[in-house]
């Protein structure tokens, strides 16, 4: 009896525990340094891992020395800060229509969006306490601490909203700060080389750290640095045409010896008419 | 799904098949391979390579600053290699120059060209329709020349959210003939006006401006035109192409000289409405355009012209050496149609001219000592038309310093 009691006490906690395997996956962990756990709906916390799926309703947290990146069904993906609290709120998404929506809470802490097919549609946003953050084809860092949120628009159109109005952010570099949801939103302007680079770096592994994959020693990039020809990804330094001047000059130059210039030589002198041999008398 | 996207979701671990996913996004999905990128970055933060390929990423994206933060990164990784080393320090160049809220660039050149018809003027001794000959002081004939050049730009970033700047440009190239001096001509033209950003909650990269532009040329060392006029123009960007629609209208004015007596003629109002577009063709090979339709009214009605022109350049940006450092090689193709608006009695009275021009040309720009290169560049030119004293041909070939900034 004891032994039958004990074994059905497991069996309803490993139905409990797997319930939220049944949920619908919204993407993937792809990277997990820890120590980073998540909450799927109805389950318990447990340490996340690399290949965890990440289901509707899921919370993740990152302790001081933990960073994640979650990669969405729809191609978006979080590279997400230490000691950050996240909520995938709502995701939909039908990858033969290309559309639905996703809506995420960030609670504290920060995280870096790299837009995917949601985000192209402007149907990707992240709620803080201060603002809905509406993404438009982008990539945005968004940091939520004490003293409000602060948007940084890495590319694309991030339209902020709150209680007292909306703030579009259409250029690079560039940042808001929302201290409440019945704040002014501040226009911060361009954001600090250094401060892009210090969120940069609190989103992904510190050296020595693997992500939870470890072995990945390099490989043979077909990029800009390497090799005779550059690839389809290189930048181009600005390059101008260095002929305009000489084309300019050459336009003037053909007109003016076309029309400008005296093109008749002087008249060459007729010959004296030729008389007939009977002069005038004939 | 692209089943290498179904890899990354199903065994991320599979980092050949993240990087594989990643070095084949498609250019248009720069955002694809960035999440990519990152998620190896996360497997090794030591690898300059992945670093380097990041920083590229948001460069193309505009973000300069994350473009910065990642090549300025891999500058620190222990297996960094001199050819990455010199791209990211060239990108880091260019980068600050771009977040300067004065930026300016451009070329200085100077150099020889030789030409197989320095006049740009018909055979010698061509017979006029008029009965007369063509003054054989402006026919074809070889000559060489010393020139300088140069073009600048300068961009004031006003630092706002609406990307509203003050630009300038000038341009400016001056040839002095060795033998037939009657051909020494100089060229300056400078353009300015400010650039409204438009903000939208569903474009980004929209602009427009104003701007003036004054134009002066000499020719036999003596001053010869003079343009004085405005225009407008727009920036569309879609994805990595850029396109700058305008219009423009110039009084021309020209003066008569001993050697050009009937110059005045040409005098009247330049209106010309085109299309510049620029943007990366594949890989490393770019390309710069511009067509136009213009009419010319002038004082002397048979010099008014209606005139139809399409130029383009093919920036090609190779490293033969394998170290970095950046070789360009440029064709370039021409090719315009005038129609002139009555027959020149002197020339031909009964017929309306019109001339069909090709040009081509190949330019190398081959890098000599940080900015400095070398450059050459070979040109043909054609004009075909229906009055003989408007036909002519050009071979040129041209080599000198030219400094890039």
């Amino acid at each position: 009896m004891r032994s039958s009691r004990r074994f059905t006490v497991a069996l309803v906690s490993a139905l409990l525990a797997a319930a939220p395997a049944f949920a619908q996956q919204v993407g993937t962990a792809t990277a997990v340094n820890p120590l980073s756990e998540s909450t799927p709906p109805g389950g318990t916390t447990a340490p996340l891992v690399v290949g965890a799926h990440i289901v509707h309703k899921e919370k993740v947290h990152t302790t001081p020395a933990g960073t994640v990146q979650l990669l969405f069904t729809d191609k978006s993906s979080m590279s997400i800060a230490p000691n950050t609290d996240i909520v995938i709120d709502e995701y939909v998404y039908d990858p033969n229509a290309n559309s639905g929506h996703m809506l995420v809470s960030l609670t504290t802490g920060a995280l870096r969006f790299v837009g995917g097919q949601l985000s192209h549609q402007g149907e990707a946003t992240i709620t803080t306490s201060a603002a809905n953050i509406g993404i438009r084809g982008g990539t945005v860092t968004v940091i939520q601490g004490p003293g409000g949120t602060k948007v940084i628009n890495v590319a694309g159109i991030i339209k902020i909203v709150n209680g007292t109005g909306t703030f579009l952010l259409t250029r690079s570099d560039f940042g808001a700060l929302i201290q409440g949801w019945n704040t002014v939103i501040q226009d911060l302007g361009r954001i600090p080389t250094a401060e892009v680079a210090y969120h940069q770096a609190h989103t992904t592994s510190t050296l020595g750290e693997d992500g939870g994959v470890p072995g990945f020693t390099g490989a043979n990039i077909g990029h800009c640095g390497l090799g005779s020809v550059q690839g389809t990804n290189c930048p181009q330094v600005p390059w101008m045409p260095s002929d305009n001047g000489a084309l300019d000059a050459s336009q003037i130059l053909g007109n003016a010896t076309n029309f400008g210039a005296a093109q008749i030589t002087a008249p060459a002198i007729a010959p004296p008419p030729r008389l007939p041999p009977c002069g005038t008398r004939c | 799904m692209n089943p290498l996207f179904q890899g990354i979701l199903a065994q991320p671990a599979n980092f050949n098949n993240a990087l594989q996913y990643a070095t084949l996004a498609p250019s248009s999905d720069i955002e694809s391979a960035i999440s990519t990128y990152e998620q190896l970055l996360f497997y090794n933060p030591s690898l300059a390579s992945v670093r380097f390929e990041l920083g590229v990423l948001y460069y193309r994206l505009g973000s300069y600053e994350m473009a910065r933060s990642y090549f300025a990164s891999a500058l620190t990784m222990k297996d960094l290699t001199p050819a990455l080393r010199r791209r990211s320090e060239d990108l880091i160049a260019d980068i600050d120059k771009k977040l300067q809220p004065d930026q300016f660039s451009g070329y200085v050149q100077s150099g020889f060209r030789y030409q197989t018809n320095a006049a740009l003027g018909p055979a010698a001794g061509t017979a006029l329709a008029s009965g007369k000959l063509f003054n054989n002081t402006f026919a074809a004939r070889p000559d060489g020349n010393w020139f300088g050049a140069f073009g600048l730009n300068y961009v004031h970033d006003f630092e706002q959210q609406n990307g509203n700047t003050f630009e300038a440009s000038a341009v400016g190239y001056d040839a002095q003939q060795f033998k037939l001096h009657q051909f020494d001509i100089g060229v300056m033209e400078l353009r300015a006006g400010p650039r409204f950003g438009i903000i939208s909650d569903t474009v980004t990269g929209l602009s427009i401006k104003p701007y003036f532009v004054a134009t002066g040329a000499t020719l036999a060392d003596a001053a010869y035109y003079g343009g004085l006029g405005g225009g407008l123009t727009a920036r569309i960007k879609l994805g990595d192409v850029v396109l700058d629609p305008y219009t423009e209208i110039v009084q021309q004015s020209f003066r008569n000289l001993t050697l050009y007596p009937l110059a005045s003629g040409m005098s009247g109002t330049l209106s010309t409405v085109g299309l510049q577009a620029s943007g990366p063709v594949y890989a490393s090979l770019g390309f710069q355009s511009r067509v136009t339709y213009a009419h010319a009214d002038a004082n002397f009605n048979p010099f008014g012209y209606n005139a139809y022109a399409g130029d383009i350049w093919l920036p090609w940006n190779f490293s033969p050496l394998g170290d970095g450092r950046t070789w360009t090689l440029t064709p370039t193709a021409g090719v315009s149609w005038w129609q002139y608006n009555a027959p020149d009695p002197t020339i031909d009275p009964n017929t309306t001219p019109n001339i069909l021009e090709w040009r081509l040309g190949l330019g190398l720009e081959v890098p000599i000592w940080k900015l400095v290169y070398l450059g050459m560049l070979a040109q043909y030119r054609a004009d075909v038309s229906n009055v003989s004293a408007f036909s002519m041909h050009d071979f040129s070939v041209t080599a000198g310093p030219t400094m890039r900034f």
